[in-house]
């Protein structure tokens, strides 16, 4: 079934799949990587002015790297703001899906975070580089094919 | 007793057993943009330095290259455009530095990219003789010319200082090096002394007979 933000996307003719529902009742949507900057801006307009968190994790070995935004809209006066989640999923082999940080500004770090983790650059950043990770750390971390070197202080520590 | 004024004295040079290995890789370093975190692309391990040689005499180990002594050294950061931060690797044993570090007046000179200076074990937890640190020297010297070509970075110089550490760690486990007794931090980081059940001549004494 489709939520009312899926039911408006089709109706402006949006391309978009809809994930249904989590378990908070919140919906999901799939977006492509392509259309995901104007759909920012569309959303931002439509009145999603807080970015809420930027996370993205590893789909599959092998698989996709998804990056997910959940928004919601800050007003006064309201019990249950409105609030919606973006996934984008990117192709393992180049990773790149635009940024949206200047739409929203909390973006930046979280951005820079996933990139860190998963190397999922995001074009457009103004500063896209390790922010966890010492800047000469070679590999993304958190992929799941990814395999820590032999570093003699972890393995070793008594 | 002399455990404990070694680390005194190696800096005074007057130990027999000098456990600082100055390492010329002469690494030299195409242009220094490339090898620093400015840039997003993450550099993969395509060849970005040359190294010239000199001819190594071969005879089953490899033997540290000879180093000729620098006069008139003195402290120097490294310079603006590499960042204008150090170098190095630092686990408890092994500590590597992207620097020329005098012997005898410890200057640290890290403009001097191109060397590479081991200090083996500055707080004594093993007994060294100058056998042992040779092998250490050799190997850190193979090590050097299996990672030419590499960028430099503190991940390879972490790379390097770990490959050391689990040689270390493999001279203890073979009996070649021990832990010193003497030491001040006496926590058997590379594992506890174990009895040798395996040892053929130990015969253990079976308790019913």
């Amino acid at each position: 079934m489709q939520g009312n933000l899926s039911a408006w996307l089709v109706k402006h003719a949006l391309i978009h799949r809809s994930l249904g529902f989590d378990y908070q009742g919140i919906e999901t949507l799939q977006i492509k990587p392509g259309d995901w900057h104007s759909i920012a801006v569309i959303l931002y307009v439509y009145g999603y002015n807080y970015l809420r968190s930027q996370c993205a994790y590893d789909v599959a070995p092998g698989g996709l790297l998804a990056s997910v935004y959940h928004l919601t809209r800050i007003e006064y006066g309201v019990d249950q703001p409105e609030e919606v989640c973006i996934k984008v999923f990117a192709p393992r082999r180049d990773p790149r899906i635009p940024s949206v940080f200047w739409v929203w500004k909390s973006v930046d770090f979280q951005e820079r975070e996933s990139y860190d983790m998963l190397g999922i650059s995001y074009d457009n950043h103004p500063r896209l580089k390790r922010i966890l990770m010492p800047e000469s750390w070679i590999g993304w971390p958190l992929r799941k094919d990814y395999i820590a070197p032999n570093f003699y202080e972890i393995q070793d520590a008594h | 007793m002399a455990s404990s004024l070694s680390s005194m004295a190696s800096i005074m040079g007057l130990k027999p057993i000098n456990k600082q290995e100055m390492l010329i890789s002469k690494r030299r370093i195409n242009n220094g943009f490339q090898v620093f975190a400015q840039q997003v692309q993450e550099e993969t391990t395509s060849l970005q330095q040359e190294e010239e040689k000199e001819a190594t005499p071969v005879k089953g180990v490899t033997q540290p290259r000879p180093v000729e002594p620098q006069v008139n050294v003195e402290s120097k950061n490294m310079g603006r455009a590499y960042g204008g931060q150090w170098l190095s690797s630092t686990t408890r044993h092994v500590r590597i530095f992207a620097a020329y570090i005098d012997p005898e007046t410890c200057a640290f000179d890290q403009t001097q990219m191109d060397k590479l200076t081991l200090i083996l074990d500055p707080t004594d937890e093993f007994v060294w003789t100058k056998e042992t640190c040779n092998m250490v020297y050799s190997y850190f010297q193979e090590l050097v010319d299996h990672y030419e070509g590499a960028p430099l970075t503190e991940y390879t110089l972490r790379l390097i200082g770990s490959d050391i550490e689990h040689y270390i760690r493999k001279l203890l486990y073979e009996g070649q090096i021990q832990y010193n007794m003497n030491a001040r931090v006496l926590n058997f980081s590379m594992g506890k002394p174990r009895v040798g059940f395996s040892y053929n001549e130990y015969q253990i004494e079976d308790v019913n007979q």
